[in-house]
């Protein structure tokens, strides 16, 4: 069935237009975007470099960059070391009926408000919150957690720990079991196969899951803001105040762009590190 | 000479670089229980999907009835299809699986279940009409797809190896079920296999091909008896292949001269052969007989040393290798060999009659 | 063994600790929704339904719920019919660029929601598109249709290939075989993906925020309440709305589990 048919025009073509028009479109438009400028409140089409230099020239922006970077690669790490024990219990140390439970709950709350969520991490960790009220009954505390960097990674952990934990534990459960036996009757001690056999054996799975951590904190501007308080602020969160508070889009795009191109570069890294060949 | 029904002219069909069938032409007689047989990637099935209409030839022409159907698409055909996998819709029921095609057709409601149900009376599944496919075992699945194939009543049925799933002893129920559907109903049935069993117990004809070629076309008896070519010969192995070298013709009698001596042979096809010429007999291995001392007629005979033994059912098939490394197979009932020791490693002789020996037609004149 | 053991259990307590960590935040607003106190916290207040009653006469709360819904409805119904016919061209076509016409349909969940909506917003402004509730709409298709085609595209992958093949060998064209035999066998499939993209899109704020203009949706709405002074009027929301999508999502995880188990069933061998 090699003849182009109209039937098949019209399965293929819809989602194809709507992509194109939708999607690729505003994402092209933002790079043309970031050459216009503005005058008098008025965005007026342009090709002028005066948005990417004056955004280039100012201490703050690469502050903020760096501050972004560091903070999505550090809950990339966080929040694989922290998903790791519970993946591996889940599937290695549980029954086949709890495991499937497992992976449906963890399911759920990747499509449930992230928001809602994060507005009830500030009831647990405000000054007089219920972890504080917790920490009164013995004696501890107060700490202050909410508007600090706990207070982002938090909301990170909220966002990113079931991905990471469903992408971990379909990765974990696809290491062949006869091989964490062969390292075991070779004398490999459980430790040892966990970083010796499993981790290398399911490489990919967690460093893609490394890798959707980095790109959904990378972009959120929820945590940093209502969790972290926002001062100093990411990328994201000056991307929203420079559009929300004006018609300083063209700027808002030389931001969103370079983000973009962080994230491919991450992007491509990622995946090249995750398949490639074994030394 | 009965009617023909399906022409293939000098049909091509090309995945790409990979040809799947090779100039092919064949015909397909009204009313007769055709078998196309060969091994995997042979081209059987790409020729079966061309006559669907699922493939659309790359050359020549398939005509139906007389008609050029190159260009049908399969849904504007009538040649139903038995699937390998069976393709029965999981989610509908056994009745609605077997009105499908009348359904399509758009006929009405009454008459679409009148006669699924008579079809699956006529199969012995009435019982069934209403369950869902995943509670029916694999025989009972077998002959939903096959009422679902002829219910509505079409010329041509094309069966892609249905019961190559099927454990041993149902296949044999089937195979009996099948022929004998086919001769009620006087239609043609073309049926791809790859299995010897079924195309020698169930074909009218049998069509072997390889490497997208048709290799020999004959009834079952004809092509197992005189095999066309060393293809064939070597493919249904039921036969200990000879290479030589043909060096007198005398009449009827030929002698080829090969590695292991000089044989004469006279069986059928012998009269044919040209002195000088290279050719390949062939001798069953039924006809071999086998002795531990030198036969005493000085005739044809081979030494050897026995390498193991195969049972199958009552007869024994005793494999032997010749000094210079040719296996030579004997296939004999237990009683034939019970006077012979034939341990690993033993001396033996295997000898045969020059009227057991057949020249293979289609290797007379290959290249010495 | 015994320290094994020990291990063991570890682990499995840490499993357990980490689905506390992940459903404390949706309990802790189920249960202060129900408390009568103004700032949340330990201990407990009186049992209320005040919050829910503040919100139930807030006009801005229903206007936002209508507009969800609308746009959850038309978003889920658009993105699941472009997603299906696109896990079908996949399914069934080979032809130059397919990993492009694969990016375009699966990357939009890729990008930061900030960057989405910076990008629609300008560019919807551009051809005059924005600050209407199709604008939501629109952007929530892009963003859903991802999910959707991924979930039909994998049924999709559990079909016998031949099966739409016999249904146009028993004389259905390829428009009849679709209907008959491709929409059937993926129903449950196409079902899943209806109730995932509803949740989707029912949770979506950013995006929304950036493009809505007036017409605010109920995340819209809560965001606009988080910029404010701490209300529990938002877990009195919060819970409406972890209640609907949890229980779109577990419909959908119900219908996808429960077919996959009977495809897999194998035929009975003994004859009848």
């Amino acid at each position: 069935m090699k003849k182009v048919t109209i039937f098949g025009l019209s399965l293929s073509l819809p989602l194809l237009v709507w992509q194109l028009l939708f999607f690729a479109f505003p994402l092209v438009f933002l790079v043309a975007l970031s050459f216009w400028v503005v005058e008098n409140y008025r965005m007026v089409p342009d090709f002028d470099s005066v948005n990417w230099t004056k955004m280039f020239s100012r201490g703050v922006f690469w502050d903020t960059y760096l501050r972004t970077l560091a903070l999505a690669a550090g809950a990339s790490v966080l929040v694989s070391i922290l998903a790791f024990p519970c993946s591996y219990g889940i599937a290695f140390k549980l029954s086949a009926n709890l495991r499937r439970l497992a992976i449906f709950l963890m399911v759920i709350p990747f499509f449930t408000s992230y928001l809602v969520r994060v507005y009830s991490w500030q009831i647990f960790l405000s000054d007089n919150g219920i972890l504080n009220a917790a920490f009164g009954l013995v004696g501890a505390g107060p700490y202050t957690m909410l508007n600090t960097d706990f207070g982002t990674m938090t909301g990170y952990l909220t966002l990113c720990l079931p991905l990471v934990v469903l992408l971990q534990v379909f990765s974990l459960m696809f290491v062949d079991r006869t091989l964490i036996e062969a390292a075991h009757n070779l004398r490999c001690g459980r430790l040892r196969t966990v970083f010796l056999v499993i981790i290398p054996s399911a490489r990919v799975g967690i460093v893609i899951a490394a890798l959707f951590c980095f790109i959904l904190t990378f972009g959120d501007f929820v945590s940093p803001l209502y969790l972290g308080g926002g001062k100093p602020p990411t990328l994201s969160i000056m991307i929203t105040d420079t559009t929300k508070a004006g018609q300083q889009w063209p700027r808002a795009a030389v931001i969103a762009i370079v983000m973009i191109a962080t994230l491919l570069a991450v992007a491509f890294s990622a995946i090249g590190y995750a398949y490639r060949k074994r030394a | 000479m009965a009617e023909t029904l399906v022409v293939f002219d000098d049909i091509v069909k090309s995945f790409g670089d990979v040809i799947a069938v090779d100039r092919m032409s064949l015909d397909i007689r009204k009313g007769e229980f055709l078998v196309i047989m060969g091994s995997s990637g042979c081209g059987k099935t790409t020729t079966l999907r061309m006559l669907a209409g699922l493939d659309a030839p790359t050359q020549g022409e398939i005509r139906l009835g007389g008609h050029r159907i190159n260009e049908l698409p399969t849904w504007k055909r009538d040649t139903p299809m038995v699937w390998q996998s069976l393709a029965l819709f999981p989610f509908l029921d056994v009745l609605r699986n077997v009105e499908f095609g009348l359904k399509m057709r758009g006929t009405d409601k009454a008459t679409r279940r009148r006669k699924a149900m008579d079809w699956l009376e006529r199969l012995g599944i009435a019982e069934f009409a209403r369950r869902d496919i995943s509670q029916l075992s694999g025989g009972q699945r077998q002959r939903v797809a096959l009422a679902r194939s002829l219910v509505t009543e079409p010329e041509i049925l094309l069966l892609d190896e249905p019961l190559s799933s099927l454990d041993a002893h149902l296949k044999v129920r089937m195979q009996a079920i099948l022929s004998g559907l086919q001769k009620d109903l006087g239609i043609t049935f073309v049926y791809v296999t790859h299995s010897q069993s079924e195309a020698f117990s169930m074909g009218d004809r049998i069509v072997i091909m390889s490497r997208g070629r048709i290799e020999q076309i004959g009834a079952p008896v004809e092509i197992y008896r005189t095999p066309h070519n060393h293809f064939v010969a070597e493919f249904l192995g039921s036969s200990n292949i000879f290479r030589g070298r043909v060096v007198s013709v005398d009449g009827g009698l030929v002698s080829i001269e090969t590695g292991r001596g000089r044989f004469r042979v006279t069986g059928s096809g012998a009269g044919t052969a040209q002195e000088g010429t290279s050719t390949v007999f062939v001798v069953g291995n039924d006809r071999m007989v086998l002795s531990q001392d030198r036969p005493a007629d000085a005739g044809n005979f081979l030494e050897g040393r026995v390498i193991g033994e195969e049972f199958i059912g009552a007869t024994v098939t005793i494999h032997m290798e010749t000094g210079d490394g040719q296996e030579i197979r004997a296939q004999k009932s237990h009683g034939e060999i019970a006077h012979l020791n034939t341990n690993v490693g033993e001396r033996i002789f295997a000898s045969w009659q020059p009227e057991s020996a057949y020249v293979l037609p289609g290797e007379i004149d290959g290249p010495p | 063994m015994n320290r094994n053991r020990l291990i063991d259990w570890g682990l499995r307590a840490y499993v357990v600790l980490a689905f506390a960590f992940v459903f404390a935040p949706i309990a802790a607003s189920f249960v202060f929704s129900f408390n009568v106190d103004r700032f949340p916290s330990l201990p407990l207040g009186g049992f209320s339904l005040r919050w829910y009653e503040a919100i139930a006469e807030d006009p801005l709360v229903w206007e936002g719920l209508r507009n969800t819904m609308v746009v959850g409805i038309c978003a889920s119904v658009i993105s699941t019919t472009l997603g299906f016919a696109a896990a079908y061209t996949d399914f069934r076509y080979r032809f130059f660029g397919k990993p492009v016409y694969l990016a375009l349909a699966l990357l939009p969940p890729t990008i930061p929601v900030v960057i989405m909506g910076l990008a629609m917003l300008a560019f919807l402004s551009r051809v005059n598109l924005s600050g209407e509730i199709h604008s939501v709409i629109i952007s929530h298709v892009v963003m859903c249709s991802p999910f959707a085609m991924a979930i039909i595209r994998l049924r999709l992958s559990q079909m016998d290939p031949s099966l739409e093949a016999a249904a146009w060998n028993l004389g259905a064209g390829e428009w009849r075989a679709l209907f008959h035999v491709i929409v059937p066998f993926a129903r449950p499939a196409i079902l899943a993906a209806l109730f995932i993209t509803m949740a989707v899109s029912f949770d979506e704020f950013a995006v929304a925020w950036f493009v809505s203009g007036l017409n605010e949706t109920l995340p819209v709405r809560v965001l606009g309440f988080l910029q404010g002074q701490v209300s529990p009027r938002i877990n009195a929301i919060g819970t409406i709305v972890f209640l609907t999508t949890m229980t779109l999502v577990i419909l959908a995880q119900v219908l996808l589990m429960r077919r996959l188990g009977r495809v897999e069933e194998m035929p009975r061998t003994d004859e009848a």
